[in-house]
């Protein structure tokens, strides 16, 4: 049944190779723009968390 | 620099941690109820309103949208305010958020147990409840993207980007599953049928464990995890692929719900590839978590938060390679239907979302209070009984699991079914059931330890319903970034709507690639001449199946194995299900599958049976149906009912409802009523039993009559 489906699509044997192409491209750009990603970014973006301008008395010795 | 003083709101993050107690208790005891009565069918104390048909659906929303969704908004209400360094957005829609919610929840525990349910599994609450449910998250939505809009930092941290893939996927989800035709207030049927019913319930399904039990607590996890631990991620770059990774092939491993059932082939190994494909980001998670701890570990043996996360996290990686494993046909074969699925989701349950929930209510409270925990020590003892809970409750249900499948598979040397009965193979397994309500009851004993730390943590604290802050207004331009410098990435994060729309392209092309074919298969579905409309005596015995939640325990989907097909009879075609709104294949087995129960035993003898399953069958676990012995069918609503599934695709005649129907109907109940004489039972014609039988007795017979189909058998 799945072929019956699959052939009548029209120009199907092209979507298989698009597909790849997506994900091909997808996974390089993604992997290219983090190496891309300058370090005092990321180190901007890791301390986010961190960076609490609230200071409550029990945060640094709360967990202790 | 204009530096502003403004306020966080710990109110709304309060209410949302105390809700998220209230409903995890609720919800685990609901569970527990349930799992009792697996054991001890009894339990339910013959009433029909806690029968595990009924709460099974009540537990697993529960937990899902009540505990794990108030967790969820408590952590991203107070993440998200500090990482965009803003107040949220509006009050007010914080507010109809928080009680929207609860009332939605409380509509849900009113509306499963008097057996209004749609029957799709996670999604069963019928369509007003479903129209609220869109309503409060648009409202959520708005309140997480204007806070974004009118943040005072610059950068969007990762956690802010689970959180707007969360919004936006969940809505998509919702919407397209929800699409029904009401029936009269309480009742709808699917716009879709059959294999198409179950591919869309099915992407639904897989996504709302990927976008509302995952993804937002992925962006948790980011933001708790590196403040507990006071230290950053251990990697960036690797949550930013974690991000992408996963919210772009999530969303196509939905099939693998439906592996060698009537879904065509290409949609089920579509489904399987992108399970395994879904390790890499997972598994990069998990890492990324863990990693973080390093050189930290010391602090993990004296504080309970990170204690929790890290169980949480390894709960996460063992959970997901567990999950593609079981997508690899092979193993799926084996472990479908077994309780080996309900292992799995509770490995990610209870230790996944159960841990994490707990660690950020550690976190939070001591916080909002401003004070100290009240008991550490505590605490500790949580930990560990939640932990051995955990282990007893998961490593008894693998073992039932596998013997199940093992059981349901085993040939004898002559090449007969070693246990043709299917009893033979439950009955094996009711000891593990026992040990799993234990380890289900210590869990929930951590749980209540936990209630009680933080109620005394709050007594000893003072609240604080605001916390003052300070920082610098956003500078419209970035003076560091030099003209023309500016990278795409910044671009993309600085711009919070763009962001969006990529994100939802993202989770799009996956779901576009499912359904676009799902609707040429519908031209293509084979069709079984032989394949009719359910009569009305037979809707409305369907609608009593569904209502009493039977697709919990009984799945309707041969697969083509000679050990099902000589066990249940003809495997499942697809054209047997094109009236089936919605599709009630299940997903579990607690008792046979009843794709070929018509005609399999006599009308008596199901009367017999749901009166007392132990007069038929010693040693059931199946609960008493006493009730549908002496309750009156819905005549009234039969017209609604009929005309609804007409305007879904069914084809009865226009007119039918009024009075050819009804007069179908009657003839049908008094031909049941005498087979049932012929067994010695005496019935009405007008009782709930008689439908139920006239649709179990239809179940699988249409095929039979079929020229062109050859019997297994």
């Amino acid at each position: 049944m799945e072929q019956k489906v699959i052939c009548g699509i029209e120009g199907v044997g092209i979507y298989g190779v698009i597909s790849i192409l997506i994900f091909f491209v997808f996974f390089t750009g993604a992997f290219l723009w983090v190496l891309s990603l300058k370090k005092n970014y990321l180190e901007h973006m890791e301390d986010l968390p961190l960076d609490d301008s609230e200071k409550p008395a029990a945060d640094k010795n709360q967990s202790a | 620099m204009n530096v502003e003083t403004f306020k966080y709101d710990n109110r709304i993050v309060r209410a949302f941690a105390i809700a998220t107690v209230i409903w995890g208790i609720v919800g685990m005891l609901v569970g527990l109820l349930a799992a009792v009565q697996l054991f001890y069918p009894d339990a339910n104390l013959n009433f029909q309103f806690i029968t595990f048909g009924r709460i099974r659906p009540l537990h697993t929303n529960a937990v899902i949208f009540a505990f794990v969704g108030n967790g969820m908004f408590m952590g991203i209400y107070y993440s998200l305010q500090r990482l965009c360094k803003a107040r949220l957005f509006s009050d007010f829609i914080s507010w109809f958020h928080f009680w929207g919610w609860q009332s939605i929840i409380v509509a849900a525990a009113a509306t499963l147990p008097l057996g209004y349910t749609t029957s799709k599994e996670y999604a069963e609450l019928e369509w007003p409840i479903k129209i609220a449910i869109a309503v409060v998250w648009v409202a959520f939505t708005v309140n997480l993207i204007g806070t974004i809009l009118k943040r005072r930092e610059k950068h969007m941290y990762v956690a802010i980007w689970f959180y707007l893939a969360t919004a936006l996927t969940v809505a998509v989800l919702h919407v397209t599953n929800s699409m029904t035709m009401p029936a009269g207030w309480f009742k709808s049927y699917s716009m879709y049928a059959g294999v198409q019913d179950a591919l869309v319930q099915w992407w639904y399904g897989h996504n709302a464990v990927a976008f509302f039990l995952t993804t937002p607590y992925l962006g948790l996890m980011y933001y708790f995890l590196p403040k507990a631990a006071n230290r950053p991620i251990f990697s960036y770059r690797l949550s930013i692929i974690h991000f992408w990774g996963l919210i772009f092939i999530y969303i196509w491993a939905g099939p693998h719900h439906l592996l060698y059932t009537a879904l065509p082939d290409w949609a089920q190994s579509l489904g399987m590839v992108f399970s395994l494909m879904l390790i890499a980001p997972s598994w990069g998670g998990m890492l990324n978590g863990l990693l973080t701890l390093r050189g930290a570990w010391d602090k993990v043996r004296q504080d309970p938060v990170l204690k929790f996360m890290v169980v949480a996290v390894t709960a996460y990686g063992m959970a997901t390679l567990e999950g593609p494993v079981m997508a690899i046909k092979t193993v799926n074969s084996l472990s479908h239907y077994t309780d080996w699925t309900i292992a799995h989701a509770h490995s990610g349950a209870l230790g996944w979302n159960g841990f994490l929930t707990f660690s950020m209510l550690y976190f939070l409270f001591p916080r909002l209070y401003k004070t100290q925990l009240w008991s550490t020590k505590l605490a500790n003892y949580h930990f560990w009984i939640g932990l051995l809970g955990m282990m007893f409750y998961i490593i008894p249900i693998y073992v039932a699991g596998i013997t199940e499948g093992l059981m349901w598979k085993q040939f004898n040397k002559d090449g007969f079914l070693q246990y043709p009965n299917f009893l033979e193979t439950i009955v094996q397994v009711v000891p593990m059931f026992r040990l799993r309500a234990i380890g289900g009851s210590l869990y929930i004993i951590g749980v209540f330890m936990m209630a009680y730390n933080l109620y005394r943590t709050a007594k000893a604290g003072e609240f604080e319903p605001d916390t003052e802050v300070q920082a610098p207004a956003l500078e419209k331009t970035s003076s560091a970034v030099p003209h023309g410098k500016l990278s795409w990435h910044r671009m993309l994060e600085g711009k919070p709507i763009f962001f969006t729309v990529l994100a939802v392209v993202a989770i799009l092309i996956g779901g576009i690639v499912e359904i676009i074919p799902m609707y040429l298969v519908k031209e293509n579905v084979p069709t079984i001449a032989s394949v009719h409309p359910y009569t009305p005596l037979e809707v409305l015995g369907r609608d009593i199946y569904i209502r009493e939640g039977c697709l919990g325990c009984h799945s309707q989907m041969i697969r083509p194995f000679r050990s099902e097909t000589e066990r249940y009879g003809e495997y499942s075609k697809a054209g047997e299900f094109v009236y089936d709104h919605p599709f009630l294949w299940g997903s579990e087995r607690k008792g046979p599958d009843l794709a070929r129960e018509g005609g399999k035993y006599p009308a008596a003898w199901h009367y017999n049976h749901m009166d007392d399953p132990r007069s038929t069958s010693p040693g059931s676990i199946m609960p008493r149906y006493s009730w549908l012995l002496t309750q009156k069918m819905e005549m009234d609503s039969l017209p609604w009912r009929l005309s609804a599934l007409r305007r879904v695709g069914v084809p009865y005649p226009a007119g039918y409802e009024n009075g050819p129907a009804q007069k179908d109907l009657r003839a049908q109940a008094e031909k049941i009523v005498a087979d049932l004489k012929l067994g010695a039972v005496n019935a009405e014609p007008d009782k709930d039993i008689i439908a139920l039988i006239a649709y179990l007795q239809r179940l699988g017979t249409d095929i039979k009559n079929a020229p062109v189909t050859t019997a297994a058998k």
